[in-house]
């Protein structure tokens, strides 16, 4: 099998009652068959490869959630089909679950007032894991985390940290083929993050399981995914390599000089003037190119797409013409390239 | 099949159950001040007839009764109907869903073990209790096995129930009003507020076609009426399982069509 999950032109549409405002129209609402149609996803089609860690990305109310439940057989797709590890998993919800591990960073499957090994042990018994696997399991994760330190504490007396932690560790417990983890970073300090990613990462590489992974944190992306699938208002709008993605745009840089010591001048005109001062100086050298060129403070900026012209050539004629004082070299970050596709701004013009 | 899924369910609940200790002694406490306000609403109804015995009951049974209905209402009510409404509001059923069993079993044996637990730490001290105070009035012999099976199958019934009103919440998305009702009714008509001898004749025979008094009233009847011969209580057994069959069928029906429209909120 070439593909462990199979999207194909898949939509979820949600039917909406339309609220009415105040007291009169929540009684209207009582008898009102004023429905309207969500669209939460929007023919969808993705496939991914046994192994891989694929980053699922977009802003508040995307549709990623609702992709991952349709994934996990909570919910059925209006139409499309849907393939996980060979099986449509609305249909065969129980026998799917088996074969998945999902993490809500905002829910815990523990149980709350038991101290984690005993919920492991439940996991254990509800999924049927062999002795010799179980134990092996637990050893890799000793490894790779102290757990051993949280084996004995209630799931309710952990911090948001640990309790992620082990909820990830329950997730993996039955060393399923495919595991959801959907926001698992939310909430949680530096360190945590980072150890929660090398713990992830580990476990995609150990045991090569298939993780599908939302969030909000470009660290995550960055830190596990190679490859990206963005979608917003439930319209697929990438998906490739994240080395790519930064492609997406034209492989912008910017670049920021410093032309004089000490400007005193801060106000809008001077601000101005140094603007169009660049303007004049490059535009001519490089006709060829689209610079966009703003100023803060004692820096001008440029914005340089380096498949029309190379960012280097652009620095060393501008020190031939000017005395530079400073400069600095941006990358557009994954963060602002992915803010620049939330926001809209599609297409090849740069913000 | 394999059993020990279910078996650590169980003892999943059980666990659960003793880490709030706390709670199984507020609930005794709570079911004294209730059975104190039974006894001296009873006492009154008993001192304002000549006879002895109301409906062929004698106080002293009706007291029995009710201690035993009261005790075993507080160990079975499983608060099913507020779990799946809440899980259902804050989307948490996701995680139940998402476990390789069915959403009702997994429910039910998760269930199984809290009821165990209370069984022996709220059932059997007060019954106990009630042994040394009436001087053995319960007669204990192969009726305690009976009623042991029937209180299994009258506990499967009020689940199957639960299970259905929870199911309702799917739609309502609200949990307070919908579970006061269910409660009323279940109490009411299955005879734990008021024994079934007291129903007028009418009221009777309807309730004798409903589920519900096949859950505390079959199994205290079993309990406490030493008149009662083995086939008697053979076929009391048989009407309940008959119970279980049609309220669990109905329970899963219900809950598989609304399953489909299930929308899960949050996240």
């Amino acid at each position: 099998m070439n593909n462990i999950i199979q999207l194909t032109d898949v939509s979820k549409e949600f039917k909406v009652l339309n609220r009415r405002e105040g007291l009169k129209g929540s009684i209207q609402d009582l008898f009102s068959r004023d429905y309207k149609t969500v669209h939460a996803v929007n023919h969808i089609s993705m496939n991914i490869h046994p192994g891989e860690i694929v980053g699922y990305l977009g802003p508040n109310g995307a549709g990623k959630s609702t992709t991952i439940k349709m994934m996990t057989g909570v919910l059925e797709p209006t139409s499309g089909e849907i393939l996980v590890h060979g099986r449509t998993p609305y249909k065969n919800r129980t026998q799917n679950a088996q074969e998945i591990g999902v993490v809500f960073g905002q829910r815990s499957q523990l149980w709350w007032s038991l101290p984690l090994i005993e919920s492991f042990k439940i996991l254990k018994d509800i999924y049927q894991i062999s002795d010799v696997d179980y134990q092996d399991m637990l050893a890799l994760y000793e490894s790779l985390v102290d757990v051993q330190d949280l084996y004995h504490k209630p799931v309710r007396q952990m911090s948001l940290g640990q309790r992620t932690l082990s909820d990830i560790l329950a997730a993996f417990l039955h060393n399923p083929p495919v595991v959801f983890l959907d926001e698992p970073t939310i909430g949680l300090d530096v360190s945590m993050k980072s150890k929660i990613r090398e713990l992830i990462k580990a476990l995609n590489q150990q045991k090569k399981t298939t993780v599908i992974l939302t969030t909000h944190d470009m660290g995550d992306v960055d830190a596990l995914c190679k490859r990206i699938v963005i979608i917003d208002k439930g319209t697929m709008l990438y998906d490739n390599d994240i080395e790519h993605l930064r492609s997406f745009f034209g492989a912008y840089r910017t670049l920021k000089v410093k032309l004089s010591k000490h400007i005193t001048d801060y106000s809008e005109e001077a601000k101005n003037r140094a603007i169009q001062t660049m303007e004049e100086l490059i535009t001519p050298q490089f006709p060829n190119a689209h610079f966009q060129i703003s100023a803060e403070e004692d820096w001008v900026n440029i914005l340089i797409n380096e498949s029309e012209v190379e960012l280097m050539k652009v620095l060393s004629f501008i020190q031939t013409k000017n005395k530079i004082y400073d400069m600095q070299l941006d990358e557009i970050s994954t963060e602002s390239v992915i803010k620049k596709i939330y926001e809209g701004d599609g297409g090849h013009e740069p913000a | 099949m394999n059993l020990r899924k279910y078996f650590t369910l169980i003892k999943a609940g059980i666990l659960d159950f003793l880490q709030f200790r706390l709670g199984t002694f507020v609930i005794i406490v709570g079911n004294m001040i209730y059975l104190i306000v039974i006894y001296n609403l009873w006492k009154a109804i008993y001192a304002s007839v000549d006879t002895p015995t109301v409906n062929g009951m004698t106080f002293e049974e009706t007291m029995i009764y009710l201690v035993l209905a009261s005790s075993m209402f507080s160990f079975m009510e499983c608060f099913l109907v507020w779990e799946m409404g809440r899980s259902i509001q804050d989307g948490n059923i996701t995680l139940a869903l998402l476990k390789p069993m069915g959403y009702a079993k997994y429910q039910y044996f998760s269930l199984a073990g809290n009821l165990v637990a209370s069984f022996f730490l709220t059932f059997i001290p007060t019954f106990i209790v009630i042994e040394i105070i009436t001087n053995g009035a319960i007669r204990p012999g192969i009726n305690l096995l009976f009623f042991l099976f029937s209180v299994i199958l009258g506990t499967t019934i009020n689940f199957a129930v639960d299970f259905f009103v929870g199911t309702i919440c799917i739609y309502t998305e609200s949990i307070w009003g919908i579970n006061i009702m269910k409660e009323v009714i279940v109490m009411f008509l299955s005879g734990a507020t008021v024994p079934l001898a007291f129903f007028p004749k009418t009221l009777r025979s309807i309730v004798d076609f409903l589920p519900f008094q096949a859950i505390y009233h079959t199994p205290l009847t079993i309990l406490t009426d030493s008149t009662l011969t083995i086939p008697a209580m053979l076929s009391m057994l048989g009407m309940q399982c008959i119970w279980v069959v049609v309220t669990l069928l109905i329970g899963n029906l219900f809950w598989h069509f609304s399953i489909r429209a299930i929308t899960v909120n949050g996240g």
